[in-house]
């Protein structure tokens, strides 16, 4: 039972980060500026906001500065593949591989291996029980004892869709992926709506990035992020941009992720292999979901 | 001609040069911030790799691997498909082209030939699943190859934990190769892996401006679904270009195994990895065989001098990192157009919002 009850946290755990990711890089999707620099800007705002609370001494000031430095780089990011037209694909890739190297260039600067703010942030007291829902017997352990993060990523996954489906900024995104000219023609701003999809995306992004190094362990390690950035990618292309369907898809990676650790604590020599099974996971969640969608293309 | 002369020459290397000028200077204010000389720097970064016999030697064996990493991924990029994987497809050719080269002993060249093939045949089977996946379900590749280098570094590194691990090492390693698969260094840096990159070069020279497949290739990048509709198997042409791709980034990882590392660490590929400098250099290259030639002599001499920088200096070896990723930023942006120049553009923009501020005047 314990052990269930230890997954099923653990999958609520991993996959908030995700969900942040996901619900960024929704409104980039639907704008059809695909935004492979996810990666990158959760990674920047990992290490700018443990860095920035190890400088101001505040949890609260660092992940404030973590989240300017990533907006930062979303404009730079639009600017390039919006402003400037360029290849945004290759644009992403090269905002991943500058944040990558400029965080490891800066550790080995400072003469450090990792970010270590423990003296300043209590991991055990970021987290929260919620008053009613902590009474609750079999839930308690699952949903509560979170940290705030965690709980806002799910609030996240609301806003989002009201945002996306219930506002003009949320129909505009749509009409402006849909077809540019059109959107255009009847006076929609489309550089703007891209700017500010890209820039949802970045807020995001920092914030995940802050739940990863700050919130949960209070450590920042060189290239903690693995992957995460491009795992929302895939779990965006599952869900075709819709903002629960995509967000389900993430939750398969944080099931799979804590599905592994929990058991790769029982399984001996082989643990080891466990750790790609979120990957391969995915990449097979990706093969099953186009193969459906290309025979229902075929069928028609 | 003059025109001609133009297209052909000027803007190539104009749409090359500013980026590589631009973030070079930016790489230059970031090491004047944290206090020191950008010049000097950069002086013993090209000093080292290019102005000595022996720097030249280093650099061209650094430039080796690169090759082909920068091969693998031009091909696929005029293609317009994504093989982003050829980082896990060179660590895992590398990863058993060593197994092979310590578990047997066998005559020199024998040996090595068999850890190529070895190398080769990885590379191209786990280039295969993506391409499947293309091509059967139309999966987009890039995410696919994404997400199984993640999977590949972690593979390599169970294996180097358990299975292949010499316990007589102190971190994670694999046992070293025997010295029949070894490269035989020719004088005090370059073996005989550089040569196997020309050839490849070579070979992939032709096969891109004289075959029939270099011919669809160019064709299934301009416009695949007008390549499709005038008979070509696109599909089908996808697979072989994988497997070229994955067949490659094999070697190098073989070839930097039994030139270089002889032993598989975590460490292997470096930070950034060959495979992620192979994408710079295609794109520094344009995709061009020669163009990639020439890329990934420069970036390798911008690597080995990063080796000497501290050294003479404070500065981090990282920054050929940081550099690389800026350097990537400006190159997905053409300076110039065919049609449409840069400073005629930026012309247009300031004619445009005189314009538009005229009409609000008004």
């Amino acid at each position: 039972m314990s052990l269930i009850n230890n997954i099923l946290y653990d999958t609520v755990y991993h996959s908030a980060p995700l969900i942040l990711l996901v619900l960024g890089g929704i409104f980039a999707y639907k704008a059809n500026v695909l935004n492979i620099a996810l990666e990158g800007m959760m990674l920047l705002g990992a290490f700018s906001s443990a860095y920035f609370v190890l400088i101001t001494k505040s949890l609260l000031w660092g992940i404030i500065v973590g989240v300017i430095l990533t907006l930062i780089l979303g404009l730079i990011f639009s600017y390039f593949s919006v402003t400037l037209k360029s290849n945004f694909i290759i644009t992403g890739l090269g905002i991943n591989m500058f944040t990558l190297a400029l965080s490891g260039f800066l550790l080995q600067f400072f003469s450090i291996p990792n970010i270590n703010v423990s003296s300043i942030v209590s991991t055990a007291n970021l987290k929260i029980d919620i008053p009613f829902l902590k009474d609750i017997p079999i839930i308690a352990p699952i949903l509560s004892g979170h940290t705030f993060l965690t709980y806002f990523s799910f609030v996240c996954i609301f806003l989002a869709g009201v945002l996306m489906f219930k506002t003009k900024f949320g129909t505009y995104v749509r009409v402006v992926g849909e077809n540019e000219e059109a959107a255009k023609s009847v006076g929609i701003k489309s550089d703007r709506i891209k700017y500010l999809a890209v820039l949802i995306g970045a807020f995001l992004c920092a914030l995940a990035g802050a739940n990863l190094s700050v919130e949960r362990t209070a450590l920042y390690t060189n290239n903690m992020t693995a992957g995460r950035g491009f795992i929302a990618i895939a779990a965006i292309y599952c869900g075709r941009g819709m903002p629960v369907k995509s967000t389900l898809y993430a939750t398969v990676f944080g099931l799979t992720k804590s599905l592994s650790i929990n058991l790769a604590l029982n399984a001996g020599p082989v643990s080891g292999l466990f750790e790609t099974v979120p990957y391969v996971m995915m990449v097979i969640v990706l093969g099953v979901v186009s193969a459906i969608e290309s025979r229902r293309t075929k069928l028609r | 001609m003059t025109k001609n002369f133009k297209e052909r020459f000027l803007i190539p290397a104009f749409n090359t040069l500013l980026p590589v000028i631009s973030a070079l200077f930016l790489g230059g204010i970031i090491i004047f911030a944290i206090g020191d000389n950008p010049f000097k720097t950069y002086g013993v970064m090209i000093s080292k790799s290019l102005f000595t016999v022996d720097g030249i030697l280093k650099t061209l064996h650094f430039a080796s691997p690169l090759i082909l990493t920068g091969l693998a991924i031009a091909i696929t990029f005029k293609a317009n498909v994504f093989n982003m994987g050829v980082e896990g497809q060179m660590l895992l050719g590398a990863f058993f082209s060593g197994v092979f080269g310590f578990s047997f002993d066998l005559p020199p060249l024998l040996h090595i030939s068999l850890c190529l093939i070895v190398g080769v045949i990885t590379g191209i089977l786990f280039a295969l699943i993506p391409a499947f996946l293309k091509a059967f379900f139309k999966v987009n590749e890039m995410v696919v190859t994404l997400m199984l280098n993640y999977a590949a570094v972690e593979i390599t590194r169970y294996l180097a934990q358990g299975v292949f691990r010499n316990p007589a090492s102190g971190d994670v390693a694999t046992y070293t190769i025997n010295s029949s698969a070894m490269f035989n260094k020719v004088g005090k840096n370059i073996t005989a892996f550089f040569l196997i990159s020309i050839l490849v070069f070579i070979f992939i020279y032709i096969l891109m401006k004289k075959s029939k497949l270099g011919y669809e290739i160019t064709a299934i990048g301009k416009n695949e679904e007008f390549a499709k509709a005038s008979g070509m198997r696109v599909y089908r042409k996808i697979i072989y270009i994988m497997m070229i791709s994955g067949g490659i980034s094999g070697l190098a990882g073989a070839g930097w195994m039994m030139s270089e590392k002889y032993r598989y660490t975590t460490s292997f590929s470096g930070n950034p990895g060959i495979g992620w400098d192979g994408m710079l250099i295609a794109l520094l290259g344009a995709h061009n065989p020669v163009g990639v030639l020439i890329a990934a002599i420069f970036y390798a001499a911008l690597k080995t001098g990063s080796d000497y920088i501290n050294l003479y200096t404070n500065v981090p070896k990282d920054i050929v990192g940081v550099i690389q990723g800026i350097l990537i930023l400006f190159l997905s942006i053409k300076f110039i157009n065919d049609k449409t120049d840069f400073l005629g553009r930026m012309r247009q923009r300031l004619k445009s919002i005189r314009g538009s501020k005229g009409a609000t005047r008004i």
